[in-house]
């Protein structure tokens, strides 16, 4: 969905609110283990701990959230002019590769919302901007979409850009 | 109105949505919610941006969805990164955060590889 970093940035900014009234973990064993803590296995806690694990995740289900979403919007049928704009959103949502693809879409959020808690943004948004390559190389190989030269510099100027945008932020914390 | 002018308001809206959720959280964290997770949650939940915020969120994604049923993917989803140049400029003008000259260049440079997709 066009809100990626809409959404993500609100999770972002909810859970650092949440979680600044948590003290860090520090002992696992003399510490009663929190209810959540026992739903999740430790070794799979252990896997997120490592901030690119969250990250390729997000980007992973990022962008096959996407390609699904678009694949059940091509699925729906297309003449339905006389129906008002909200039904034919319903329409959409309904779709079942729609909604796998708006849930993955979610799942990816949260992995992204992981990997910002270990690192910084300056230093994850330019590697996100990776995304943006793969979505146009998965739309081209699976939906058959001609990429011209055009669109592919401009996806590229589009990298370039998150790179320099994000370079100089790593400046001293304000 | 057409795909294309669905998928430009949808990243418009999406851009206008995350500075009401950055005004609304401001105003929630000045005016000290609280510790306790239940009252940060009724505080956000009481936030007239975070609604205002929930809206257009909301709206963007109906038109994302319709505009992208016409439209390539390859074409839509790069088209997101718009959305960079907008918060920059919205952030620097309601805020009046500070945004340096290779900040702008950067986001200038993105600007033109999206006027470059949408031409293509």
């Amino acid at each position: 969905m066009q809100a990626r970093s809409c959404l993500s940035n609100t999770l972002v900014q909810l859970s650092n609110t949440l979680m600044s009234s948590y003290p860090a973990e520090t002992n696992v064993v003399a510490t009663p283990v929190p209810v959540e803590a026992s739903v999740t296995p430790n070794a799979v806690r252990a896997l997120f701990r490592r901030w690119w694990i969250p990250f390729a995740a997000s980007s992973l289900f990022v962008v096959s959230g996407h390609l699904l979403i678009k694949s059940g919007l091509s699925a729906v049928a297309q003449g339905m002019p006389s129906l008002s704009l909200w039904t034919r959103v319903l329409h959409c949502v309904m779709q079942g590769q729609v909604a796998a693809g708006l849930l993955l879409y979610f799942l990816g959020s949260l992995c992204w919302m992981m990997a910002v808690a270990q690192q910084e943004i300056s230093f994850l948004y330019p590697l996100s901007s990776v995304n943006y390559v793969l979505v146009v190389f998965a739309s081209s190989m699976f939906f058959g979409e001609t990429v011209s030269l055009r669109r592919l510099s401009g996806v590229m100027l589009i990298v370039l850009g998150m790179v320099l945008m994000n370079r100089k932020a790593r400046g001293p914390a304000q | 109105m057409s795909p294309k002018l669905m998928i430009w308001l949808s990243v418009i809206l999406s851009a206008v949505a995350q500075i009401f959720l950055k005004q609304g959280l401001s105003s929630l964290q000045k005016r000290r919610a609280g510790r306790n997770p239940g009252s940060i949650i009724l505080g956000v939940v009481r936030e007239v941006y975070v609604w205002l915020w929930g809206m257009f969120f909301a709206l963007a994604t109906a038109l994302w969805l319709l505009g992208l049923q016409k439209l390539d993917l390859s074409y839509a989803y790069p088209l997101v990164a718009f959305g960079y140049l907008l918060v920059n400029i919205l952030s620097a003008f309601f805020f009046r955060e500070k945004v340096d000259s290779s900040r702008w260049i950067a986001v200038a440079i993105i600007g033109v590889g999206v006027m470059l997709i949408a031409g293509s």
